[in-house]
C-alpha cells in the first residue's frame, strides 16, 4: 500500500477516535444527535474538513506556493483583526472571529507553513546566511507575536517552533542554529517578566502540582489520575469516574487523551500515540522523498506542527509537559483546529502523490 | 547558496527530525505504560478519593424512659447544612446560603468529618425546601439529618437525667482511644454520663458518590447509625414534675424513694437547667450566666451540697441513746427551755420550756434539752459511730456522678485537724445537728428509708431496666439489701411512734390531716447566712412503709413551715394519683 493511502487511512483512523472520544464526554450527549451536541458537531466539522482535504489534496501544491505572500497577508490581518473585533471567551482571552465561529489563530498554523515553504524556496540561494535567517525570523515572529498577545501562548509556540523547524530543515548551520536558541533562552527567561498571572502559575503547577492541588495543579494531577484509574484495559466505555463525574477539566479539548485513557487504559490511549506516531512518521519520510524543495519544507514543516502538538498535548496529559492549551490534532473537539490539520494531511497526500506520479511517469512515460 | 551540499544537508536533516520524533514518540509510550500499568493502582485509589465521599453518621443514643414508660430523654431528627469541601469556598458558600435562606450563618463553622462543614444546624422544614430548590447554585452544599438529644420534661430532670455534649478537646485525651471523635456526644451529667455505656450508640457512616461540584449522585452503601440499648429508670416523671413546681421559686431539694426496694422515685434540685440549651450549644455569654450564677443551677443540691441537718439529726441521737441502754421508754428529763452546764446556758428553740420528756414526746415536740442530756452521756464518739452504719458520712454506692458524703465530727478529728480539743459544747450542738456536721440531703433520705424498714438498708438507684434496640426488656435491676443494721425492736418501735406524734401532736402539725398515717420529722438548720433551712422528712404508711420522702428548702424558715407543706402537698399527691396499697386510712 502506497504511503498516500495508508496516510488517509491514519487520519480517518484518527478522526473516528476523536468523534467517539468526544462523544464519551459531550456534556449534551443526553439530548440526541442535534447540532447542540459537541459530538455532532464534531462529525459536521468532519465532513467540512474532509471536503477541504481533498482541495489540497488534488489542487497543485506548486500552484498553491505561489500564493505565499497572500497567504502571509491573510494571516496577519485575521491576527490583527482578532485583536481588534474579536470576541473573547470564558477565559477572557481574544481568540474568536464571528462571534466565536472562527479561530484565526489556528489557521495561521497552515497560513505560516504554506508562507515559509514558499518564502524559503524563492529564498533557497541565501540558504545558511544570517540575512535569510533575520528576514524569515521577522516575517514569523509578527504571527507570533500577535498570537502570543491574544493570549495563546500555546498556539504561539506552535508558530515559533514551525519557524525553528524550517531553520533546522533548510539546513542552517550549527552555530546558527544555537544563537537563535540561545537568544530565544535569555529571551524566554525575561519573557517569564511579560507571562500572565495564570501562565506562571500553569508552570510553577506542573513543577509541582502538589503544592496546590485544589488550585494551578488541578488540572495536571486529575488528568494524571484519570490516565493511572484506567489501568491497563480502562474502566469501560462511557464509565471513567473522573471525566463522566467531572473531575477532569476540558474533557472534551485539552484532556481527551486523559478521559479516552480512562474509559480505554493503557490499549487505548497506546492506540492514539500509535496512529500520530505513524501520521508524524508518515510527514518525514514523505517529506524525504518528495521530489522539490517546497514540497519538502512544506511536509517536514507539517510533521512538525502535528509532531510539536501532539507531543506537547499527550505531553501535558500525563504531566511531563506544563499545561499550554494546545489540542490534540483529530481528537480535540475543536472545528477550526479540524479543518487546519485536515487541509494540511491534504498538502501531505498531495506531496506524497505527486511524487508517485513522477516517479510512474519517468518509469513508463 | 543553494547547492547539492545544502540539498544534502535538508534531506539529512529531515532524517534527524524523524529520531527526535521517535524519541519523543518512545517518551510518551514509556510515560503512559508508567502511568496506567505500573502506577494504575495508586492512581485508582486517588480517583476514588475524588468521587467517593465518606460520610460518618452520628451515633445514636439509647432513649431514657420514667417508670412507667414515659420519655425523659430521647433523639430527634434534625437537619443540618453541609459543606463538601473542595466544591465551594466557604466564604462563597456562606454568602451564597445566606441570601437563599433570609438570615446570617454564626461566624465559626465546626468541621464534623474531614473535608466537611457544617454552615448550619436545626434546619427548619421550610429551609430545608428553600435550600432542595436552590441545590443547582449550592454545590457541594448537602443537607444531612442528625440525631438531636431532647429532654421533654426539661428543667425538672435536668440534674438527674443530666445532658449530652460534644467532646472537648480535653475529654477527647481520655475518650479518644475509647473509639470517640471530637465531634461525637457523650453524656455530661446525671444518668447520661452514669449509663454512657449503656446508652452511647453505634457510629454509621455512609458511602457516597459525588461528581467533581459535590452533588450526591448515588448511595453507594449505606450503614446507618444504631443505639443498643434505651433505659428504664425507676423516676416517675409526672411526679418529679409536680414536685419540682411545689418548691416554687425556693432553692431546695425532694427526694421520695421506695425504701424496701432502694428505687427513687423522685429526685429533684431547685434551680435547674433546660437541657435543651445546652444540647444545641449555648453561646459564652449564656455559659458564664449558668455557671456564675450564685445559685448554682448546676448543683444537685440532692447528692452534691451539704447543709446541717438541725433537728432531723436527733433521730439518730435517739436511736443510739436507745440502743446503747443509756436512756428507755421510761427516761425522762425535765426541759425549763434550757440547760445550764459548766455555767452556760444551752437553750432549747422553746425558751418556755417542754416540762418533763421521755423520748416520744422529745422527738414529737423535737425538745433539745432532752438530747443535751442525752448527748452528754452518750458522747459524741458513739453518735458518730451509729451515724456513720446509716451511712452518714459515707460516699452512697448510686447511680449518679459526683455524688458527695457529709462530715462527722469527733474528737480525734478536732485534734488531729484543728489542734484544739473537743469540748462538751460541741457535744451538744452535735445532738441537735449544728456544728461541725455536715450532711447531704441524700444522706438523710437514707437515714429515713433505714427507719422505714427497721434497719434494713437497699441499695438506692435510679436504673430500673435496661431494654434492647427493640425495646424487650433485657436487664432487670433488682432490689439489693445492702446491708441490716441491728438495733432492738422496741427501739424502733419508739422512734417510729415517736415520728408518729411529730405529725399528731408535735411539729410537724402542717401535715395533719392526711388521708394516711405517716411516721416523719422536721429539721431547722441554723444559717448565718440568712433565714434557717427548712427540713422536712418521713415516711407512709408508717404500718408497713411504702414511701420515705425529704423535703429540703434553702431559707425555708423552721422545719414546720415551708418543707412540711410542700411535703403535705406531695403526700396528698401521690396517695391521689398513686395510691398506697395498705395502711390507707
Amino acid at each position: 500500500m502506497g504511503e498516500d493511502k495508508v496516510l488517509v487511512a491514519v487520519v480517518v483512523a484518527l478522526c473516528l477516535v476523536g468523534i467517539l472520544a468526544v462523544y464519551s464526554v459531550d456534556p449534551m450527549r443526553g439530548e440526541g444527535w442535534g447540532v447542540r451536541s459537541f459530538f455532532g458537531r464534531q462529525i459536521i466539522w468532519n465532513i467540512a474538513g474532509w471536503s477541504l482535504f481533498l482541495f489540497f489534496a488534488f489542487l497543485d501544491y506548486r500552484f498553491l506556493a505561489r500564493g505565499g505572500w497572500l497567504f502571509y497577508l491573510l494571516m496577519c490581518l485575521s491576527l490583527g483583526g482578532v485583536l481588534l473585533f474579536g470576541t473573547g471567551d470564558e477565559t477572557g482571552a481574544r481568540r474568536w472571529l464571528f462571534s466565536q465561529s472562527v479561530q484565526p489563530a489556528e489557521f495561521a498554523k497552515l497560513f505560516l507553513v504554506l508562507f515559509l515553504g514558499f518564502y524559503m524556496n524563492a529564498n533557497k540561494e541565501e540558504f545558511d546566511s544570517y540575512a535569510l535567517l533575520l528576514k524569515s525570523g521577522v516575517l514569523s515572529l509578527v504571527p507570533v507575536a500577535l498570537v502570543f498577545v491574544e493570549p495563546d501562548l500555546g498556539t504561539s509556540l506552535v508558530l515559533l517552533i514551525t519557524w525553528l523547524g524550517t531553520l533546522f530543515v533548510c539546513g542552517f548551520g550549527g552555530r546558527k542554529l544555537g544563537v537563535v536558541f540561545g537568544g530565544l533562552a535569555v529571551l524566554g527567561s525575561s519573557g517569564w517578566l511579560f507571562l500572565k498571572e495564570y501562565q506562571k502559575k500553569r508552570i510553577m503547577a506542573f513543577l509541582n502540582p502538589w503544592k496546590d492541588p485544589l488550585g494551578s495543579g488541578y488540572n495536571v494531577l486529575q488528568s494524571q489520575i484519570a490516565i493511572g484509574a484506567g489501568g491497563l484495559t480502562g474502566q469501560g466505555w462511557l464509565s471513567g469516574k473522573q471525566s463522566q463525574l467531572r473531575f477532569l477539566p476540558a474533557r472534551h479539548t485539552d484532556f481527551i487523551f486523559a478521559s479516552f485513557c480512562e474509559q480505554t487504559g493503557f490499549l487505548g490511549g497506546a492506540l492514539i500515540l500509535l496512529l500520530l506516531g505513524v501520521l508524524v512518521w508518515l510527514s518525514v519520510r514523505i517529506a524525504r522523498n518528495a521530489l522539490d524543495l517546497e514540497g519538502k519544507i512544506f511536509a517536514s514543516l507539517i510533521g512538525v506542527v502535528f509532531g510539536f502538538q501532539f507531543f506537547v498535548n499527550t505531553g501535558m496529559n500525563m504531566g511531563i509537559m506544563p499545561v499550554t492549551g494546545i489540542p490534540l490534532p483529530f481528537v480535540s473537539y475543536g472545528g477550526s483546529a479540524l479543518l487546519v490539520n485536515l487541509a494540511m494531511v491534504g498538502l501531505l497526500y498531495n506531496i506524497a502523490n505527486s511524487r508517485r506520479k513522477e516517479v510512474g511517469r519517468r518509469r513508463f512515460g | 547558496m543553494w547547492d547539492k551540499e545544502t540539498a544534502e544537508r535538508t534531506y539529512h536533516r529531515i532524517g534527524i527530525l524523524g529520531w527526535i520524533l521517535f524519541a519523543f514518540l518512545m517518551g510518551l509510550f514509556l510515560r503512559l505504560w508508567y502511568l496506567s500499568v505500573l502506577q494504575g493502582d495508586w492512581y485508582r485509589e486517588r480517583s476514588e478519593r475524588n468521587w467517593v465521599r465518606i460520610i460518618p453518621l452520628q451515633a445514636l443514643r439509647g432513649n431514657v424512659y420514667d417508670c412507667n414508660g414515659k420519655i425523659l430523654a430521647e433523639d430527634l431528627p434534625r437537619f443540618r447544612l453541609v459543606l463538601l469541601e473542595g466544591s465551594m469556598k466557604v466564604e462563597e458558600a456562606r454568602n451564597k446560603v445566606e441570601k437563599v435562606l433570609g438570615r446570617g450563618l454564626g461566624s465559626e463553622f465546626r468541621e464534623i468529618a474531614p473535608g466537611e462543614i457544617v454552615l448550619l444546624e436545626d434546619l427548619s422544614l421550610e429551609e430545608v425546601i428553600k435550600v432542595e430548590e436552590a441545590q443547582g447554585d449550592l454545590p457541594g452544599v448537602v443537607v444531612e439529618s442528625y440525631p438531636l438529644r431532647f429532654y421533654p420534661a426539661s428543667e425538672a430532670f435536668s440534674h438527674v437525667v443530666g445532658y449530652v455534649g460534644k467532646v472537648t478537646s480535653e475529654e477527647f485525651k481520655s475518650l479518644g482511644p475509647l473509639g470517640y471523635e471530637v465531634w461525637d456526644r457523650v453524656g455530661k451529667g446525671g444518668v447520661e454520663l452514669f449509663y454512657e455505656n449503656l446508652l452511647r450508640g453505634e457510629k454509621g457512616y455512609r458511602r457516597i458518590e459525588v461528581d467533581a461540584l459535590g452533588r450526591v449522585r448515588r448511595v453507594l452503601e449505606n450503614h446507618p447509625a444504631r443505639f443498643e440499648n434505651s433505659i428504664v429508670l425507676t423516676l416517675d416523671r409526672d411526679f418529679q414534675e409536680y414536685c419540682y413546681g411545689l418548691l416554687g421559686n425556693h432553692r431546695g431539694t425532694i427526694i421520695i424513694g421506695k425504701p424496701s426496694t432502694g428505687e427513687v422515685l423522685v429526685l429533684v434540685s431547685k434551680p435547674g437547667f433546660d437541657p435543651n440549651d445546652l444540647v444545641k450549644g449555648l453561646s459564652t455569654e449564656k455559659w458564664t450566666k449558668l455557671t456564675q450564677n450564685e445559685a448554682k443551677p448546676f448543683t444537685n443540691r440532692a447528692v452534691q451540697a451539704t447543709y446541717s441537718p438541725g433537728s432531723i439529726f436527733k433521730l439518730l441521737v435517739a436511736i443510739a441513746g436507745l440502743d446503747e441502754g443509756i436512756i428507755s421508754a421510761q427516761t425522762t428529763f425535765f426541759c425549763p427551755g434550757f440547760l445550764e452546764y459548766n455555767d452556760k446556758h444551752y437553750y432549747c428553740w422553746n425558751r418556755t420550756g417542754h416540762g418533763t420528756v421521755n423520748v416520744e414526746k422529745a422527738i414529737a415536740h423535737s425538745c433539745n434539752v432532752f438530747f443535751y442530756n442525752l448527748a452528754l452521756r452518750l458522747g459524741p464518739e458513739k453518735i458518730a459511730s451509729y451515724a456513720q452504719k446509716f451511712g452518714l458520712g459515707v460516699k452512697p454506692d448510686f447511680d449518679l456522678p459526683g455524688v458527695k458524703e457529709g462530715f462527722l465530727p469527733t474528737p480525734n478529728w478536732k485534734r488531729q485537724a484543728r489542734r484544739e480539743i473537743w469540748y462538751p459544747g460541741d457535744t451538744l450542738n452535735l445532738s441537735i445537728g449544728q456544728g461541725y456536721l455536715l450532711v447531704t440531703p441524700f444522706e438523710i433520705y437514707r437515714l429515713l428509708c433505714g427507719i422505714a424498714t427497721r434497719g434494713k438498708i437497699y441499695r438506692p438507684h435510679l436504673l430500673k431496666g435496661v431494654l434492647d434496640s427493640k425495646g424487650r426488656l433485657i436487664k432487670d435491676n433488682r432490689a439489693v439489701l445492702e446491708r441490716e443494721i441491728r438495733i432492738k425492736e422496741s427501739t424502733w418501735n419508739l422512734l417510729i411512734n415517736g415520728m408518729k406524734r411529730v405529725v399528731t401532736q408535735g411539729t410537724g402539725y402542717a401535715c395533719r390531716g392526711i388521708p394516711v398515717e405517716l411516721a416523719a420529722k422536721t429539721g431547722t438548720a441554723q444559717n448565718p447566712h440568712g433565714k434557717d433551712h427548712s427540713w422536712f422528712g418521713g415516711f407512709f404508711p408508717v404500718e408497713n412503709p411504702e414511701i420515705t420522702f425529704l423535703v429540703f428548702v434553702e431559707n425555708g424558715g423552721d422545719g414546720s413551715g415551708e418543707a412540711a407543706h410542700i411535703a403535705n402537698d406531695l403526700i396528698r399527691w401521690f396517695l391521689e394519683k398513686r395510691g398506697v396499697e395498705r395502711g390507707r386510712r
